[in-house]
């Protein structure tokens, strides 16, 4: 599909409000900082990411599971679903939904034990605990959630349509290209229309490469004060990554992290 | 998962079952799955509705792509989905649609029978026009959002019924599950004896490894001389299909005889489509040389100096690179001559054409009306005169009778945001086409973009 964003499901139902956002994850905040919400998924965004490579998915393709999983959580608190099983679920979907192909069942819990194994075995000291069955039973929730609007716009079209036009060495292209990848892991992709998320990443890459831009950006005729809020959460990014260490951290904060009862409460 | 968390959203969860009747008012059957007439159990509207329960369990790609289409479409001429049920008890997947009473398969069926009977049907003088205005419409706003048909047939053309959309086309069943194969595998997966050829462009039968927008304008070409003869036009027996070569000798035979065969000047690439070598070996261009679509459509009282027949020979043109686009098709002088086309195809005339009927509902029939598909299509001929008495027959199985509709959507719906320039919206300025509406018809606007969400 590459219909007309402006009246997509994407735009009409889920760019949403930050104070909306902030609302939303008032439960799972009264047990974990902003900071430590934010760190938590930044490693489910690495792993979605991992994962994903793993698989040899496209970049869409990793990047669309990544706003499924960050939309099911701006709806529902981290207890709901353990994003150790959402993540994968995601990449399930999300492989479907840009047509990559069916993954199969098996090779993505295989997948999942490998990767959790071989590259997070910082944060899990047990084996992937999932199996095809729970992955099956998540995916009619997720989709539940994300009120079946499937179809994700992604700031990397807009992005190459943009250096296009701006003319734009290569190694602008690729600086930005990875500041858009990095962006999956702030709330952006919740707030913002994918263009001025590409916008935000070709300005934050012409700054570093000093490539003079500002007549291009005049010319826009678009909104500079949203580009630079854009800028801001990716900036915070890159400030948070300076004195955080994942491997160090990450295993504490999922201690803390709210968790699902499986359960039934007596009654 | 969290058990409290799940426990209240499938305590929240609207169950089809609770909010539809539809037992016993299955209407369609085939591979995608069934579909019912359903109606509110509240009553809190009195519409009809189209349920399509979708084959097999859980979230297949196809079932995927199909959902994650059919939200985004909007169109007067498209299917609309209005609401998707996931059964989680039993992992099933339901789709909510408005009813549409009629579809090109029937309607065409009804003209034949009254034909062979030597009786006429009431119908305005300008429906034909109207349905393709209204067909190429459709196509076009999903050729301007890249997507592909790839199954054009009558059968997936509907016309709803009495109503406020009385006599539109809906645009169904869009080739969803075929996005992603080549072409020509996907053949062999689906139920051998429901495909048909007779709708296929030349060069998917010569091997073409992709699905291009000119394929679907071949296939209204087809549809367009279907409905204005009442006879598929390259109409083919079709016994050995459950081949997965797309190579189809019988069915190219069957368009070379009608159209003659292709000229080196008029289709150059010809040359280099896969099967060329076999077409060379199979055919000699000599058998053909007194056939053309000029012939074969006069014989049919189509006269070749009319509008009709010109656009005809437009859309039903060999070279897929010459054939016309749905926008230029749309501009032809055939819709400005009178009659116009009009929103209702019916003109507010009378609907002469049945309603459905209801299918068993046991399993049994989906075979059955498999075999007796086969057996229609073999023996069209005599079936057709057997539709002359019994009122049946034709080349679709009961069991792809039905299908489906919606009500008002538009274009016109859409947001205005020409404040802004062009350059700030890459996806809009790369289909230029999309946001244009057709000059001729003017369908009512309704904010259709703002009363998805809640009726959603």
């Amino acid at each position: 599909m590459a219909g007309n964003f402006w009246q997509s499901a994407h735009y009409q139902q889920w760019i949403l409000d930050s104070q909306d956002l902030i609302q939303e994850r008032r439960p799972d905040l009264e047990v974990l900082t902003e900071e430590e919400y934010q760190k938590i998924m930044i490693f489910f965004t690495n792993f979605i990411q991992q994962l994903g490579e793993t698989l040899k998915l496209r970049q869409q393709v990793i990047a669309t599971a990544t706003t499924f999983l960050k939309r099911f959580y701006a709806r529902n608190s981290l207890r709901c679903i353990d994003p150790l099983l959402l993540a994968p679920t995601s990449v399930f979907l999300s492989s479907k939904v840009e047509e990559f192909g069916v993954i199969s069942n098996s090779r993505l819990i295989s997948t999942c034990q490998s990767v959790v194994k071989n590259k997070f075995s910082y944060a899990y000291t047990t084996e992937f605990p999932y199996r095809t069955n729970h992955i099956l039973e998540c995916e009619f929730y997720l989709l539940e959630s994300l009120d079946c609007c499937l179809i994700v716009y992604q700031p990397y079209r807009p992005l190459v349509q943009y250096m296009q036009d701006l003319g734009g060495e290569g190694e602008v292209l690729q600086l930005a290209w990875r500041i858009v990848n990095d962006s999956l892991r702030t709330d952006v992709c919740l707030l913002f229309p994918p263009y001025e998320i590409a916008l935000a990443c070709i300005h934050m890459a012409c700054v570093v490469h000093q490539k003079d831009c500002k007549q291009w950006f005049a010319e826009l005729n678009t909104d500079l004060d949203r580009i630079m809020e854009i800028t801001r959460y990716i900036l915070n990014l890159y400030e948070l990554w300076k004195t955080y260490d994942e491997r160090k951290e990450v295993q504490a904060l999922l201690q803390k992290m709210p968790k699902p009862t499986t359960q039934p409460v007596p009654r | 998962m969290d058990s409290e968390w799940k426990e209240k959203r499938n305590n929240e969860r609207a169950k089809v079952e609770e909010l539809f009747c539809y037992e016993g008012c299955k209407v369609g059957r085939g591979t995608y799955g069934h579909v019912y007439k359903a109606k509110r159990k509240d009553s809190s509207d009195i519409k009809e509705y189209a349920l399509k329960q979708i084959e097999g369990t859980g979230l297949s790609m196809s079932a995927c792509r199909e959902i994650a289409l059919l939200r985004e479409l909007k169109h007067p001429n498209v299917i609309n989905l209005q609401r998707v049920f996931l059964s989680h008890a039993d992992r099933k997947v339901w789709l909510l649609f408005d009813y549409a009473e009629h579809d090109l398969w029937h309607i065409i069926k009804f003209h034949r029978a009254a034909k062979a009977n030597k009786k006429t049907v009431q119908v305005t003088k300008g429906m034909v026009k109207s349905l393709l205005y209204q067909i190429l419409d459709g196509i076009r706003y999903l050729h301007s959002n890249w997507v592909l048909h790839r199954d054009l047939k009558p059968a997936n053309i509907l016309v709803m019924g009495e109503g406020t959309e009385r006599g539109r086309v809906k645009i169904a069943d869009m080739g969803f599950a075929r996005l992603f194969n080549s072409p020509l595998k996907p053949l062999a997966d689906l139920d051998p004896v429901v495909v048909t050829f007779w709708y296929r462009a030349p060069e998917l039968l010569l091997g073409a490894r992709h699905y291009t927008k000119a394929i679907d304008i071949w296939a209204i070409g087809c549809i367009f001389a279907e409905l204005l003869t009442s006879e598929p036009i390259f109409h083919c027996r079709q016994e050995d299909i459950k081949t997965s070569n797309p190579y189809h000798h019988d069915q190219l035979d069957r368009i070379f005889n009608v159209m003659g065969f292709p000229q080196e000047k008029d289709w150059v690439d010809i040359k280099k489509m896969p099967e060329h070598g076999t077409l060379m070996k199979d055919f000699k261009k000599n058998n053909y040389s007194s056939s053309s679509l000029v012939k074969y459509m006069d014989r049919h009282k189509i006269k070749p100096d009319g509008k009709a027949f010109m656009l005809l020979q437009k859309l039903l043109t060999m070279d897929p690179t010459k054939r016309i686009t749905s926008e230029l098709a749309m501009q032809d002088p055939y819709f400005l001559e009178d009659p116009l086309p009009t929103q209702d195809v019916f003109a507010g005339g009378p609907i002469p054409y049945p309603k459905r009927e209801f299918l068993s509902d046991e399993e049994q029939d989906d075979k059955s009306d498999n075999k007796k598909k086969v057996f229609m299509e073999q023996s069209w001929t005599n079936q057709q005169r057997a539709a002359a008495t019994k009122g049946g027959g034709g080349g679709e199985p009961a069991s792809k009778r039905v299908r489906l509709g919606h009500h008002q959507s538009s274009i016109g719906g859409q947001q205005n945001f020409s404040h802004m320039t062009q350059r700030n919206h890459p996806n809009q300025q790369q289909h230029p086409g999309h946001v244009q509406q057709g000059g001729m018809m003017n369908y009512t606007n309704t904010q259709q973009s703002s009363n998805f969400n809640q009726r959603y």
